[in-house]
């Protein structure tokens, strides 16, 4: 029963975060997109927008693999 | 780094002011700057007679671009050297044959668009009229009945089934309607009714918006009986003409194009000299002219001169340091050839102010090595080196193209180094097919290790970051670098704590590293102010943001892992190996993608955040005009 919970924890932990990238991302784009359409030479800018929210899921996924591997999963 | 840059000062005889900026645009190095008043020295003015010539050569210019553009001229690369002043008589004759051209390939052009629109007009008319009688040909019409042709728009799918119903409801069965869709989405209709219901019929057509065909307006009046001799005369007449024009424009372009080419540069070259004049400051009898070269340059100037008939005449000094700020001078970026491709990384942010630090070596060090770490496999490796390799050959030296090249072979090098250390060729098959060793790690089963070693990098980059930043205040702001001294010597006791409580440092070095810390907090407070606990969270949180590596290399290897499993999972061999090789391919794009938008990011926000300067003046020196030359739009 414990590797469920475990592996509960794991998604939970990974896959909130990688929620809450999906909407910080859904309303950057846009805002993005219409910036672009005005002001290409934004586009460094732009990729950096984009990327920032990013560091929550690959922090959560780092978290994931720790609760996996400290549970010995 | 950033060119050491010195400004110089030209000066001579007022009547030498021409000559001396014909040199100087022949040498092409000097970045003009609005040189400095004096009590006796006043900016140059362009007299009502120059002020006119410059409005007539940018008007001339225009029209020169646009017939060229227009004829199919391809634009001059850059005017030769040596100067390409042009006399009165011969501006003159420019701006007639300008203008004239310019006036007959407008109307060109207004005239090929009328006819290609009559063209397709003639042609929908043709694919309709095809259309109505093949339907016509599978009715059994009857004399009696009173014909429509419509036309059903396109991407209305409903539109004829809802026409259907709507005569239905009015006629009954009293009526026949056919349709055939065309190529271009649009419905050719053939609706059949008694001629007592026209009325009601038209009614309801009208009440749907549905047009009938109409002949098209450049047939004129036509007996419906001969539209289709009629409309294959038009169209012969119509590609007809198109071929004329499209045979006078050649003949423009033959005739004129050589001369245009050299007129267009000519009129843009004098177009830019004068507007250079205006930067200089002038007496009754002298002139002085200031700009912006690389020290390295200065001779370049200095040789121009005495190789000039102005000789000894005109006088180049060089301003000293004393005399001018930083932040006037403009920026060029001089790395050597083995990190110059890595400019283009720093050319996607602003340019760095002159004074501060070009972060070009450092990027062409950790950029490929981030790439390398993340991608890791040998196999991709290769592939990657291999469309670096296509690239650079296909690519001009000097372009951005070759540039993207080179980094792409650096990052190909890394990912080929890393593969080795991983033991990682396609995932597992290097190991289950050659046995490959993993001398540093096992990417798919050492997570931990893999994600100590990610920080540990994460943490030497932001130090660097901090100590450059150091570096770049310690001239101007000494107080900030003192602060940014401090938060580096807290984040050093933040990692002793760390490492002591986890007992991989030993015990001991605990309490006085927490000692430290509170003695630090309080002196970092009032030295940055509030905001530099928040800054000091920030860098912690910067380095753990180099965990990505570790995630997305992972990410990476499990992967091709999944990929080459496939193999033996999917039925068949064959189909097991295609599903596997496109698995594969879909990965080597992602491993691509992946590490250099986070390779970037690491760079601009965690790595560039702690030093980088921008707002740098880009240095774009008075030279002869080229296509897209800022100054000559």
């Amino acid at each position: 029963m414990d590797i469920v919970w475990i592996t509960f924890a794991a998604a939970l932990a990974v896959g909130l975060p990688a929620l809450a990238t999906a909407w910080a991302q859904s309303r950057i784009g846009p805002a993005v997109a219409a910036s672009l359409a005005e002001k290409p030479e934004l586009s460094t800018t732009a990729i950096l927008l984009l990327a920032i929210p990013e560091t929550m899921a690959i922090l959560g996924f780092v978290v994931a693999v720790l609760i996996m591997l400290r549970s010995g999963g | 780094m950033i060119a050491p840059m010195a400004r110089v000062r030209l000066m001579g005889p007022r009547d030498l002011l021409t000559g001396t900026l014909h040199v100087i645009q022949d040498a092409g190095v000097l970045h003009l700057t609005p040189s400095t008043p004096v009590a006796s020295l006043h900016p140059v003015r362009l007299g009502p007679r120059e002020a006119r010539l410059l409005t007539r050569l940018k008007a001339m210019h225009q029209d020169l671009s646009t017939v060229l553009e227009a004829s199919g001229v391809p634009p001059p690369i850059s005017a030769p050297v040596g100067g390409s002043a042009a006399s009165a008589t011969e501006l003159a004759r420019w701006a007639r044959t300008g203008q004239r051209l310019r006036r007959e390939l407008e109307q060109l052009g207004a005239t090929r668009r009328r006819l290609e629109d009559e063209r397709a007009e003639l042609v929908r008319f043709e694919q309709f009229g095809a259309a109505f009688q093949r339907l016509r040909s599978g009715v059994a019409t009857t004399a009696v009945l009173h014909s429509y042709q419509l036309v059903l728009r396109a991407g209305d799918r409903h539109a004829a089934e809802s026409l259907r119903q709507g005569l239905a409801a009015v006629l009954g069965e009293h009526f026949v309607l056919e349709t055939a869709t065309l190529d271009s989405g649009e419905t050719a209709a053939l609706l059949l009714v008694p001629p007592a219901e026209q009325a009601r019929v038209e009614r309801i057509l009208v009440g749907a918006g549905i047009h009938e065909l109409s002949i098209p307006a450049s047939l004129g009046p036509t007996d419906p009986a001969n539209v289709g001799a009629a409309l294959a005369s038009r169209r012969r007449a119509v590609d007809t003409e198109l071929a004329e024009l499209e045979s006078r424009r050649a003949e423009i372009r033959r005739e004129h194009g050589p001369d245009l080419r050299q007129a267009v540069m000519a009129v843009a070259d004098q177009r830019l000299e004068l507007v250079a004049r205006q930067q200089a400051v002038e007496s009754r009898l002298s002139f002085v002219l200031e700009g912006w070269v690389p020290v390295r340059l200065v001779g370049a100037i200095r040789d121009a001169l005495q190789h000039s008939d102005l000789g000894e005449t005109v006088v180049l000094e060089e301003v000293a340091r004393e005399e001018w700020s930083a932040e006037d001078a403009p920026v060029v970026l001089q790395n050597p050839r083995l990190f110059r491709p890595f400019e283009v990384i720093t050319a996607m942010m602003p340019l760095p102010r002159y004074g501060s630090i070009d972060p070009t070596p450092f990027v062409a060090v950790f950029f490929p090595m981030f790439f390398g770490l993340i991608l890791g496999d040998v196999g991709y490796g290769l592939v990657l080196a291999g469309i670096s390799a296509l690239l650079h050959w296909r690519s001009r030296s000097g372009s951005t193209l070759r540039a993207v090249a080179r980094v792409g072979g650096a990052c190909a090098a890394f990912a080929i180094g890393f593969g080795l250390l991983f033991g990682e060729f396609l995932g597992d098959l290097g190991r289950r097919w050659f046995g490959m060793p993993h001398p540093l790690l096992d990417r798919e089963e050492s997570l931990l290790p893999f994600l100590a070693l990610t920080v540990a990098i994460g943490t030497v980059h932001v130090t660097l970051g901090l100590v450059l930043g150091i570096v770049n205040a310690v001239r101007g702001h000494p107080r900030q670098a003192l602060g940014r001294g401090l938060a580096l010597l807290m984040l050093a006791g933040i990692g002793v704590v760390l490492l002591a409580a986890t007992r991989v440092l030993p015990e001991a070095f605990f309490t006085p590293a927490v000692i430290v810390l509170l003695v630090l907090f309080p002196v970092l407070v009032v030295i940055e102010g509030i905001i530099a606990p928040i800054e000091l969270l920030s860098t912690i949180s910067n380095i753990l943001s180099y965990a990505r590596i570790m995630a997305l290399g992972t990410a990476s290897v499990m992967m091709a892992v999944v990929a080459n499993q496939l193999v033996g999972a999917l039925g068949g061999a064959v189909i097991g190996v295609v599903f596997g090789l496109l698995f594969h391919m879909v990965n080597f794009a992602l491993g691509v993608f992946a590490p250099t938008i986070h390779g970037l990011r690491l760079h601009y926000v965690e790595f560039f955040g702690k030093f980088y300067s921008p707002g740098g003046m880009r240095y774009a020196p008075f030279t002869h005009w080229r296509p897209n030359h800022p100054t000559a739009t």
